[in-house]
């Protein structure tokens, strides 16, 4: 199994379910993983797989619920999709809100759970792949000085070199110089693609409200 | 004129007056005989204070024997009347005695005037000498032996009173028996006064009437009593009379108080009398007729037989003809009021109903009230048995659910890895193991929902079935009186116990109760009724049978009516009938449907008969 390959984490107390279940992924062509508890799975599970987590609502200890608050408070938060005895509309609404990929009873045709396993992973993937660029673009931020923290800063709200200069206290061409140091580190050619960046980094975000 | 005429005057003045008075009241009261008898006595002793007087005056012995010739009569006359006062008054005494007295005293005065003899004295001579101051006319002479005769009737009489005196006072009326005493003791005085001037030419005037006069007063104080007695009453009459008004008013205060319309049938002459409260009650107007039939009218079609049939037992005699029911109506404006009437049947002296009285008033607000109740409670009820069933059925569905759940999917995979070219064998009989297994589980669950019943929850006893069914006749009353229904009960007192859970007995009684009410929804008031019977069912058994007569169970519905979750009412959860059946065979008895040929649907169940309790 390569790194790359997503897993299907199955979480149920139940046992003979557990080994069905996963049986059926398998034959379908899924990479599974069977877990008897929440708690097992959180211990045990890879961090860094990829994939998505098919967890049942009630279980002893801790719950499916619980497990997904757990799980979006981790580096790794799959995405997790919900299956029930039966349908618990209480449940099943705030799985949902919390961002549950879906809710579905364990008798669910088998299409409707292939499919929401599949979407489960597509979304798992394109998270992971937002969260490794994110990652790399914050270590090409990470290679910029403090002060050319601060001179990118006055430059993503849209301000001169000479208001620059003058907010900051030092001349005129050392704010040029400064900002070609930036431009060359984060490897980009214009004030738009900058501001993007920087924007996607989510470098600014507290501290700077978003100037137009 | 002296003392003496004055005296003896005033004695026959005052008797002929007193005889006037009561010969006016026996006029007026013809039943007091005893009044004409003492008005009779009265004016003999007036006679006979006459005849004295002449006596008294009579200077010639031809005028003298006229004077006590004539004296005879008065006499006999007060003799007489006396006897048949007290007969009359003490109401008592020997009537023979009686006619002996009036046949020998007729006999004394008889001779006196066909023969011309003096009763008295063979010889008469007279004397004058000075009484009270006057000079009068006393006799004296031979006395004739037949003289005894008359005195022995006077002491006759004296028996006579004696005797009635003696049984009223034994009977305890001391009062008349103590005039009795009086009557006798003015009669022997003057018996005794005579005596000197008849056998013993005492030369004294005949003094008999003074001591009459005395007889008189005491029988003339004891008739007043009455008089006075009657006089008491009519004053009691009034005061009773205020009372009545008083009692009058404080019916009306009560009437008004109480919302009350009073109303009075006519059973004769078939018409109704009401009063204003009552006309406002049921929308009449003061002075609009009314008749039995329009007030009908005015009742709700679908009270209008119930009150019918109460008003029919009241006139039965039912209850001591007591009436009392409580209905609706529907007003000319489209109104519906309910009433609470309640009333009594009077019958005349052959016992045939003449009148039928009441009072009715308005219960709207207190039957909203109780409406409202009952809904609040019926809807508890429903909530408690659906909750019940649906925690059951929901608990049922989970753990069924898993084992299906696991099959599911494991046949799936099955289906998919025997699509591969060279299938894993291994892997498909696992999976089959593992159906096997969840297949297992589902039926262990089931068990565990029958065992739940059958072992651990059945507190087998003895029962009564009378007793069972009396529970739960009075669990389900309201409920079937708010639905109309009647509930009929056939159980034999003398039927043998069975052996069961009583709480577990009552819930399947119920229930078929309750479905057989709800079978009736729509059905007439006639139709309205469910029955519940029991019989021995050979020597082991008791059947129990309850009934409706509603429209039966359709056929299809009939093959299926004990599965699970299969009802025919929209909020019906169709578990009822099923674990009514769970229960009666966890007895060891059997539940089965079927129609009736009269029509409805008839549930039976078998239970066993209680060890050491035969028939």
């Amino acid at each position: 199994v390569s790194i790359t390959e997503p897993i299907v984490h199955i979480v149920d107390d139940n046992a003979s379910f557990l080994a069905a279940a996963s049986r059926l992924l398998r034959a379908s062509g899924f990479t599974v993983k069977t877990f008897r508890s929440a708690e097992i799975f959180l211990t045990q599970r890879d961090e860094n797989a990829p994939g998505c987590v098919l967890a049942d609502v009630q279980m002893p200890g801790m719950n499916g619920l619980e497990l997904q608050t757990a799980l979006a408070q981790s580096l790794n938060p799959l995405p997790i999709l919900f299956l029930t005895g039966h349908g618990d509309i209480a449940s099943s609404v705030r799985a949902m809100r919390e961002g549950a990929e879906d809710f579905l009873e364990k008798r669910a045709p088998k299409t409707q759970l292939i499919d929401a396993v599949k979407r489960a992973l597509d979304r798992g993937a394109r998270e992971r792949e937002a969260r490794a660029r994110q990652r790399a673009v914050r270590a090409l931020f990470d290679a910029l000085t403090p002060r050319e923290l601060e001179v990118l800063g006055h430059v993503v709200r849209g301000k001169l070199n000479k208001q620059i200069a003058g907010d900051l206290g030092i001349h005129e061409r050392t704010v040029k110089l400064h900002r070609t140091a930036i431009t060359t580190k984060l490897r980009v050619q214009s004030v738009a693609e900058l501001t993007r960046l920087t924007d996607e980094a989510g470098v600014f975000k507290a501290s700077a409200p978003a100037c137009p | 004129m002296h003392w003496a005429t004055i005296v003896w005057s005033m004695i026959a003045s005052a008797c002929a007056t007193v005889a006037l008075i009561y010969f006016l009241v026996w006029y007026k009261n013809r039943a007091s005989r005893a009044a004409l008898y003492f008005a009779i006595a009265t004016v003999s002793t007036a006679g006979s204070a006459l005849c004295e007087l002449w006596m008294m005056h009579a200077d010639t012995v031809g005028e003298q024997t006229a004077a006590i010739r004539l004296l005879q009569v008065p006499l006999l006359v007060l003799f007489v009347s006396i006897t048949w006062f007290v007969w009359t008054y003490l109401g008592a005494g020997r009537l023979w005695l009686a006619w002996t007295i009036v046949v020998l005293r007729g006999l004394y005065v008889l001779p006196n005037f066909v023969m011309g003899q003096n009763p008295s004295f063979r010889e008469l001579s007279v004397d004058h000498i000075q009484f009270l101051g006057e000079t009068v006319t006393v006799v004296g002479g031979v006395t004739n032996p037949f003289l005894a005769v008359g005195q022995f009737g006077v002491l006759l009489v004296l028996a006579f009173v004696a005797d009635a005196s003696i049984t009223t006072w034994r009977r305890g009326d001391r009062r008349k028996a103590v005039v009795g005493g009086t009557i006798q003791f003015f009669l022997a005085v003057g018996l005794l006064s005579s005596l000197p001037v008849l056998w013993a030419n005492a030369r004294v005037p005949l003094m008999i009437s003074p001591f009459f006069l005395g007889l008189v007063a005491v029988m003339g104080y004891e008739l007043s009593r009455d008089v006075l007695r009657a006089s008491q009453l009519l004053e009691d009459l009034k005061i009773s009379e205020s009372g009545l008004r008083e009692t009058e008013a404080r019916i009306n205060l009560a009437i008004e108080a109480g919302d009350f319309g009073i109303w009075i049938r006519d059973l004769v002459r078939d018409n109704i009398w009401a009063s204003e409260a009552w006309r406002a009650l049921f929308g009449y107007a003061p002075s609009e007729p009314l008749a039995v039939d329009d007030v009908m009218q005015r009742v709700h079609p679908d009270d209008r037989d119930m009150v019918r049939r109460s008003q029919a037992m009241a006139l039965a005699g039912a209850n001591g003809g007591r009436y009392e029911s409580e209905y609706r109506l529907v007003l000319p404006d489209g109104r519906t009021r309910w009433i609470a009437s309640r009333g009594r049947v009077e019958k005349d002296g052959t016992g045939r109903p003449i009148v039928m009285r009441g009072a009715s008033r308005d219960v709207t607000a207190r039957k909203r009230i109780e409406h409202e109740t009952q809904g609040l409670r019926q809807e508890i009820a429903h909530v408690g048995r659906v909750s019940m069933m649906g925690q059951l059925a929901s608990g049922l569905a989970h753990e069924i659910n898993q084992p299906l759940a696991a099959i599911l999917r494991n046949a799936e995979a099955a289906e998919l890895f025997l699509q591969d070219a060279s299938p894993d064998l291994d892997e498909i009989r696992a999976i089959l193991s593992d159906i096997r297994a969840d297949d297992e589980r589902a039926g262990h669950v089931i068990d565990r929902m029958r065992g739940l019943l059958k072992r651990q929850t059945l507190d087998a006893r003895p029962l009564d079935i009378l007793s069972l069914v009396n529970d739960v006749a009075a669990l389900v009353r309201v409920d079937a009186a708010v639905r109309q229904v009647k509930l009929d009960s056939d159980v034999p007192a003398d039927l043998p116990h069975v052996r069961g859970d009583r709480v577990h007995l009552q819930q399947v009684l119920l229930n078929l109760i309750l479905n057989g009410m709800d079978a009736l929804n729509g059905a007439s008031v006639e139709d309205r009724r469910v029955s519940v019977s029991a019989r021995l069912d050979g020597g082991q058994m008791v059947e129990i049978a309850v009934g409706d007569a509603g429209s039966g169970i359709a056929a299809d519905v009939l093959a299926r009516i004990f599965d699970p979750f299969l009802t025919t009412k929209p909020e019906g959860m169709g578990m009822g009938l099923a674990i009514c059946r769970t229960i009666i065979e966890a007895h060891g008895g059997k539940l089965w449907a079927a129609n009736q040929h009269s029509g409805g649907a008839v549930f039976r169940f078998t239970l066993p008969i209680a060890d050491g309790a035969s028939s």
